[in-house]
């Protein structure tokens, strides 16, 4: 007879706290931070976070980061970033890349290992530079260098080297499109928005909202405790404070073509550098460093949809993981106090919305019985998102989660009552993650 | 540059508007005949309201190994004291001769870091002119003060080789018996090319560094190493191990370090103090020691 194995213990969740972040001001792309590396960014994050939370010569469970845009020198850039804060060298860390959703996907991964009791603390973040952005050689140019690399003998290696030609020389300088179809995200999203209809009206006017949303929150000192200054840089340097609907009204339409064209500069997020940093541990680990909890990082979701053909709308997948992440937690659309739903252009956030209250998309698509509903636009983006802080895309899911964990915190401690937040991120590739916060 | 009259004490001060030109230093320096033989000159060399130039600060990040961040790596302030050191040693009454002269021991006391947008007076004067037991060294400290505060002090001695005094007193380096245990280092290759790159970045073109064809005319078989390349390699390397405020840096220089050569740093950490030695791949060739307390 088998001997009987004992079953393993059965081990409960733990709930996991967002203790709080840090982030360096985003820089539009050639600017304040332009000598910059993603790991000079993320370093500087991971140090303030330090400096805020006594974690100076502490070794941490685990830190998890990445980078978009990475160069072959940002090996292990997680790691490397650690070894050069102030963090005890002996923490562990490792690296991701999920497009836009880099940054809180590292989030529900820390979340998920302290959850299970396999790490008390981590560090999640993300780092992004378009202006330090990797170049390499063309693709002709790199098979000729690899095959003279590979030649034994000199006169091997100088007859695979005559093969370069002048065009060889140009450099492939990395593209913000879309490796399947070739189109810019940009173009992708103003054949969704044009589908769904969403007018230059009301984008110009939500890129307005953001804006005096995000320096309202710097007036009243909401980013005091959440951004440390970087290279010279106290603020966000794409927030314009007196933005104004008739000033975005005079922009060119710089994505899709025609006289249905509607996405602008001014309502699309601009090419940005950065790196943000958030901090999560058990309840123990928090209590122990005498930390109070910000929020709660209840769950997490990513979905994706096929763009490829055309059937689905390359930003389109966050509003597929919300619904699957609502059913999971027994939650209604409606029942959130903050709803965080990233800015990669306006038209993004607003299709979202449309979609969700559409009886045909959540029925056919989504395969639910009824729309998901409105929701209280007043309790969007509060603080502002991306279209005024601007997107260095592997650091906009830390920017966002650190930002909503506080709000949360100061509406409970207001109101003395459980308050609920909603994180969506739309990401390249045809991906979305979202996630639950509550306090 | 304008000489401002004697003060008080005779003292006599040199102002910069911007950071003097090495080169042209450099090229009276060569030209120049032989050091005087009397006292030291009271000349205090200064510049107002420095503030360093971002760009060349991430260059020499870089080139040296620091991050690009926010405050200025712990050496960098030496970059721009070096041009107001030199202005010093070739005035004509100056008792060591400029070219010929080595950077034998550099001690930097940083009571916090300086801010990459701050402004500060930097400062220059000599002092403790005294024998050596192969010729006579002199100390160079430079301050950089804000609002009066100093924040950052260099020491830098040098020595001209000369008459032999045997009885002269020493700074004798730390014991390095605690490294024996250390097993391994970082290793770093210094290319041909170093001695050009840190040039590039710290404005330092003494013709020793620059290429072996200007070294060997005044007595080097082949161009050596910037000592403060070396040294701020190594303190780029200790990173966060050393705190960014109320640190002592002192590192002795010991053999020049031939280019091109493979290194290696193998250094011990106490409580309030670092070790480390810089020495040839095989051990076999101190290059510099470097003492770090807290």
């Amino acid at each position: 007879m088998a001997r009987k194995t004992p079953a393993p213990p059965t081990r409960q969740a733990r709930r996991v706290a967002v203790l709080g972040g840090n982030r360096i001001p985003f820089a539009r792309a050639h600017g304040a931070y332009a000598r910059a590396s993603n790991q000079d960014m993320l370093t500087a994050a991971i140090d303030g976070l330090a400096a805020r939370y006594g974690l100076s010569g502490q070794q941490v469970g685990e830190v998890v980061a990445g980078a978009v845009l990475k160069h072959s020198r940002d090996f292990n850039l997680a790691r490397e970033s650690v070894l050069g804060s102030r963090l005890a060298p002996t923490t562990p860390a490792y690296d991701i890349q999920q497009a836009c959703g880099t940054g809180l996907e590292a989030a529900i991964l820390v979340a998920n290992k302290i959850a299970l009791g396999q790490i008390d603390s981590g560090i999640a973040g993300g780092a992004d530079t378009t202006s330090d952005a990797p170049i390499a050689v063309s693709e002709d140019l790199r098979k000729i260098l690899l095959a003279a690399n590979r030649a034994k003998k000199p006169v091997d290696k100088l007859k695979a080297l005559a093969a370069v030609r002048p065009q060889h020389l140009a450099p492939s300088i990395p593209q913000n499109g879309e490796p399947r179809t070739g189109m810019s995200m940009g173009d992708h999203m103003a054949v969704t928005a044009e589908q769904w209809g969403i007018t230059r009206e009301a984008q110009d006017e939500l890129a307005v909202a953001s804006h005096r949303n995000l320096a309202a929150a710097y007036d009243r000192g909401f980013l005091d405790d959440l951004v440390t200054p970087f290279l010279g840089l106290a603020r966000d340097n794409n927030l314009r404070p007196d933005s104004s609907v008739e000033a975005l009204a005079k922009l060119k339409p710089v994505f899709g073509t025609g006289p249905n064209a509607t996405m602008t500069a001014g309502n699309s997020t601009p090419l940005t550098d950065g790196a943000s940093t958030v901090l999560l541990a058990s309840e123990e680990w928090a209590k122990a460093q005498h930390l109070t909890p910000l929020a709660w990082f209840v769950d997490g979701e990513t979905a994706a949809v096929d763009y490829v053909h055309g059937e689905e709308g390359l930003l389109m997948a966050p509003a597929y993981a919300v619904p699957r992440l609502l059913a999971r937690n027994g939650l209604t659309l409606q029942d959130f106090d903050y709803y965080e739903i990233h800015e990669a252009f306006a038209s993004t956030v607003l299709t979202h919305l449309k979609a969700w209250e559409d009886e045909e998309f959540c029925t056919k698509r989504l395969g639910l019985d009824a729309p998901l509903g409105a929701i209280d636009r007043t309790k969007l983006n509060v603080n502002g998102s991306s279209l005024a802080a601007g997107h260095p895309f592997a650091a906009t899911g830390g920017r966002i989660l650190a930002s909503l964990a506080k709000q949360l915190r100061q509406k409970a401690d207001e109101t003395g009552q459980p308050v609920r937040g909603l994180i969506s991120i739309c990401a390249a590739g045809g991906l979305g993650v979202v996630a639950i916060l509550e306090a | 540059m304008s000489g401002a009259p004697g003060s008080a004490e005779g003292r006599r001060e040199l102002r910069f508007d911007t950071a003097p030109d090495l080169r042209r230093i450099y090229a009276s320096a060569l030209v120049a005949g032989r050091a005087s033989s009397g006292p030291l000159p009271d000349v205090l060399a200064v510049r107002l309201e420095v503030r360093a130039d971002a760009d060349t600060v991430a260059d020499y990040a870089r080139v040296c190994g620091f991050p690009v961040r926010s405050t200025l790596p712990l050496t960098y302030p030496h970059v721009l004291a070096f041009p107001l050191q030199t202005a010093i040693m070739s005035q004509r009454e100056f008792p060591l001769a400029l070219m010929g002269s080595l950077h034998v021991e550099n001690v930097i006391t940083a009571t916090r870091p300086i801010g990459l947008d701050e402004a500060f007076d930097l400062t220059v004067h000599a002092e403790n002119l005294r024998p050596h037991r192969r010729g006579r060294q002199v100390d160079l400290v430079s301050e950089a003060t804000v609002a009066g505060e100093t924040v950052w002090r260099g020491v830098s001695t040098y020595l001209s080789r000369g008459e032999d005094h045997p009885d002269a007193t020493t700074s004798e380096p730390p014991d390095l018996q605690p490294l024996q245990a250390v097993a391994a280092g970082p290793t770093w290759r210094f290319a041909e090319d170093v001695g050009r790159r840190y040039a590039r970045v710290s404005g330092d073109w003494n013709p020793i560094h620059v290429h072996a064809l200007t070294a060997r005319p005044l007595g080097f078989p082949t161009s050596i190493a910037h000592g403060m390349y070396s040294y701020a390699r190594v303190v780029a390397a200790l990173g966060p191990r050393i705190p960014d405020a109320g640190v002592t840096s002192h590192v002795w220089f010991r053999k020049p370090l031939r280019l091109p050569s493979t290194v290696r740093l193998r250094s011990e950490f106490e409580a309030n103090r670092a070790l480390s030695l810089l020495s040839s791949a095989k051990a076999d060739v101190q290059h510099a020691i470097i003492e770090h307390r807290w």
